[in-house]
């Protein structure tokens, strides 16, 4: 075909013209809310945008708090690394968000300096800074705080889950690590809990070692867990996966022989069912996960595959959101000192159908336990910390729905 | 009779030389018209939703300066037919290395000096091996994709963690636009000098063009490619050298859609990817200013909405597509056989 001088001006124009009418159309009506003005833009940035868990969050602060809070969420696309979070941070802050909530967790550090630099605010969800982090930024005003497991917390959960298959008699177990290659502090954490769980025996030992910081530091110098270093006369630990490479056919060949080595449960640090699911079907083997209260971990407990959950509950980042939105409209709750916030939420833990079915029932994105009457005691009034701590603080199933 | 066949036939032959030329203009006018199109879409997208301004041209700075400075080496190399799949691998490997380098010695000037070394001599190994082994050169960048990916793996263990991290605030002290002007800027005049002043450049668009002609010419096709690989080591360890201020953590994912992106803004920028004749240095500079525009429009206007990457991948998808096809479509059938 032969190009005109008209054409190809013609098509560049329309290409532009395109992207200005896009813009000038209305677009989706996101907020209702209650009260006038606009809506408080919030940002989201997350590093798992398609795991059930992640869904399950983002239709509650998208379908639930959207409609009940003068606010929009802006959802970031799923982050890779620390450049990928600074590229949505930047696009956040040029398009007013007036706060940033923050599943990711590549560069924190970068991320909150982003924040105050451009004088937004910014919070951590269903997670926690490491101890120099916070020290670092606890007194920046910008820095709102973090509400999610400590790692003392994910240390307990794992090492509660190990426990529990002990006490159920089964001596044989295969570990999946999750992120421990990429030094995901709570998967870590959760592993070493589990370890230290089993070390309790006394002639279980892992890398020589019983005590939890001792199993840590060798975890975090080995960047792995070694089969070969877990020494027990009574307990196996048959295999161990790590990582979510699914399309190496390495990784899938070793995950096959986890399988295939019949431990009597799967501990995972997180998204076992996901991960082996499919490949224990039809056996015998059972999976312990710390994960959330999702469809698809129902439909594994129901089928005899799942057979202990410490979940997040869908509405657990609700305090956080409160917190955040109190700060916008200039209450924020601060610590003793004028400190950022650092507290702790748990898991709700189900070993059985009935358990699960009713936790999962009491928490959904349409009918949240921090629902709108939760959490309106805490935004924009004169709520002191120790009152919302408090509040937090009854995180379990029996505080929050009885 | 016969005057008037012949007037006839020369009237035709003018009139499709005419043609021709004008096709070409158009055809190289194409990427700065587009360029032009998206800053107005930009600013009018952007006024129209209250956007940042200013910190939304600062952020298509940000965006566009590491690719721009690569893509511009990288031209050295398009421009003779050639094609490097490993320049996102020898970006992270360069700034690793460099970071390494000045976690050892707080020093911005051994950061610099060890990017740009490591990001060269990999570069050359590319090169070397295909003039030693006689292959193609895109087949020895694909072996270096693979070798480089190991060695980041490698260099980040070193560590004993998953990431290499150097001081933050050092890195937001250097990370200013300053620094990316004044990096771009001169690396932009050298590139501009060596491909237009120069003879490199008009050896390098012949190799491209028909490279039996230019080796029956004489050229050694090796020497020169030996240089553009040069250059373009300087540029992938110029982009190292920031994209380590920019991005003080660096993971083995970091950098992996450098050579895509740096495709993506060459062919925006107008450039040829088969190279010759019609390679111009400036393309990476438009290509990559189009692709941060382009970035930045979407992103305002689709932000509220759930399908918004996917609705903006499709975009520049067929803005590619539109950008080849006003490139090429002009020269189709008067290519050179290879």
């Amino acid at each position: 075909m032969k190009i005109s001088k008209k054409v190809a001006l013609g098509v560049s124009a329309a290409v532009g013209l395109s992207l200005a009418l896009a813009g000038c159309s209305s677009s989706t009506p996101s907020a209702s809310g209650d009260g006038g003005g606009d809506p408080v833009k919030m940002c989201v940035l997350v590093s798992d945008a398609t795991s059930s868990e992640a869904l399950g969050f983002k239709a509650y602060y998208t379908d639930y708090i959207q409609s009940n809070f003068n606010v929009t969420f802006t959802y970031s696309d799923e982050l890779a690394d620390a450049n990928a979070e600074k590229t949505a941070m930047e696009g956040f802050i040029a398009n007013n968000c007036k706060a940033v909530i923050s599943f990711a967790s590549a560069d924190r550090g970068q991320q909150i300096q982003m924040a105050e630099d451009a004088g937004i605010f910014y919070s951590v969800a269903t997670g926690t800074l490491p101890e120099d982090q916070y020290e670092e930024f606890k007194d920046s005003p910008s820095y709102i705080g973090a509400i999610g497991p400590s790692l003392d917390i994910e240390r307990q959960a794992g090492y509660d889950m190990a426990k529990y298959f002990v006490e159920e008699g089964d001596t044989t177990f295969a570990i999946f690590g999750g992120g421990i290659p990429y030094y995901i502090d709570m998967h870590i954490h959760r592993v070493a809990g589990m370890l230290t769980a089993l070390a309790e025996e006394p002639s279980t030992t892992y890398g020589g070692q019983k005590e939890f910081g001792a199993i840590l530091g060798k975890i975090m110098q080995d960047g792995t867990i070694k089969v070969a270093d877990f020494s027990s006369d009574v307990y196996e630990l048959s295999g161990y996966v790590e990582a979510w490479n699914f399309g190496d056919s390495a990784w899938q060949a070793n995950l096959a022989g986890v399988v295939a080595s019949q431990p009597d449960a799967i501990l995972a640090a997180g998204t076992g069912f996901a991960v082996f699911g499919a490949a224990i079907a039809g056996t015998d083997i059972k999976i312990g996960d710390i994960d959330a209260y999702t469809e698809e971990n129902k439909k594994a407990m129901e089928a005899g595959s799942l057979a202990y959950l410490a979940g997040k509950f869908t509405s657990i980042n609700g305090p956080i959101f409160a917190a955040t939105l109190s700060a916008v409209e200039g209450s924020p709750i601060r610590a003793e000192g004028d400190t950022a916030l650092a507290l702790e939420q748990g898991y709700w833990v189900a070993t059985s159908v009935d358990q699960f079915t009713e936790y999962l029932a009491a928490d959904t994105a349409e009918n949240p336990v921090y629902d709108k009457e939760s959490l309106e005691p805490f935004i924009g009034t004169d709520a002191s910390y120790d009152e919302f701590a408090q509040f937090v603080s009854q995180y379990t199933f029996e505080d929050l729905v009885g | 009779m016969h005057d008037l066949t012949t007037t006839t036939r020369e009237r035709d032959k003018k009139s499709a030389a005419t043609s021709a030329r004008r096709r070409d203009r158009l055809a190289s006018l194409a990427p700065l018209a587009g360029l032009l199109v998206l800053a107005i879409a930009f600013v009018l997208v952007g006024s129209l939703r209250g956007v940042n301004m200013a910190y939304s041209v600062q952020t298509l700075v940000n965006q566009s300066v590491i690719i721009v400075i690569i893509a511009t080496g990288a031209i050295f190399i398009f421009a003779m037919g050639s094609f490097d799949i490993s320049l996102g691998a020898s970006t992270l490997v360069a700034a690793m290395t460099g970071a390494l380098a000045y976690n050892a010695t707080s020093s911005i000037w051994v950061l610099l000096i060890v990017c740009v070394i490591t990001a060269v001599v990999t570069s050359l190994i590319s090169a070397t091996l295909a003039a030693v082994f006689n292959l193609p050169v895109f087949v020895t960048t694909v072996a270096m994709l693979s070798v480089l990916g190991a060695v980041a793996v490698a260099l980040v263990q070193t560590t004993g963690g998953a990431q290499i991290r150097i001081d933050s605030s050092f890195a937001r002290e250097y990370d200013t636009l300053e620094m990316k002007f004044l990096v771009a800027g001169v690396f932009i005049l050298l590139c501009f000098f060596l491909f237009n002043v120069t003879r490199l450049g008009r050896v390098e668009k012949l190799i491209g063009g028909n490279p039996v002609t230019a080796k029956l010419t004489g050229l050694s096709m090796k020497k020169t490619a030996i240089a553009a690989f040069a250059i373009a080591g300087l540029g992938v360890g110029l982009g190292a050298f920031l994209t380590v201020l920019r991005t003080p953590t660096l993971t083995t994912t970091t950098a992996t859609d450098i050579g895509m992106n740096v495709l993506v803004a060459m062919v925006f920028g107008g450039m040829p990817i088969s190279g010759g004749a019609r390679t111009r240095i400036y393309a990476a500079l438009i290509g990559g200013l189009s692709m941060a525009l382009l970035n930045q429009t979407m992103t305002t206007l689709l932000s509220e909405s759930s399908a918004g990457n996917g609705i903006a991948q499709i975009v520049r998808a067929i803005l590619f597509l539109v950008v080849v096809w006003i490139a090429v479509a002009g020269h189709r059938g008067r290519l050179l056989p290879r």
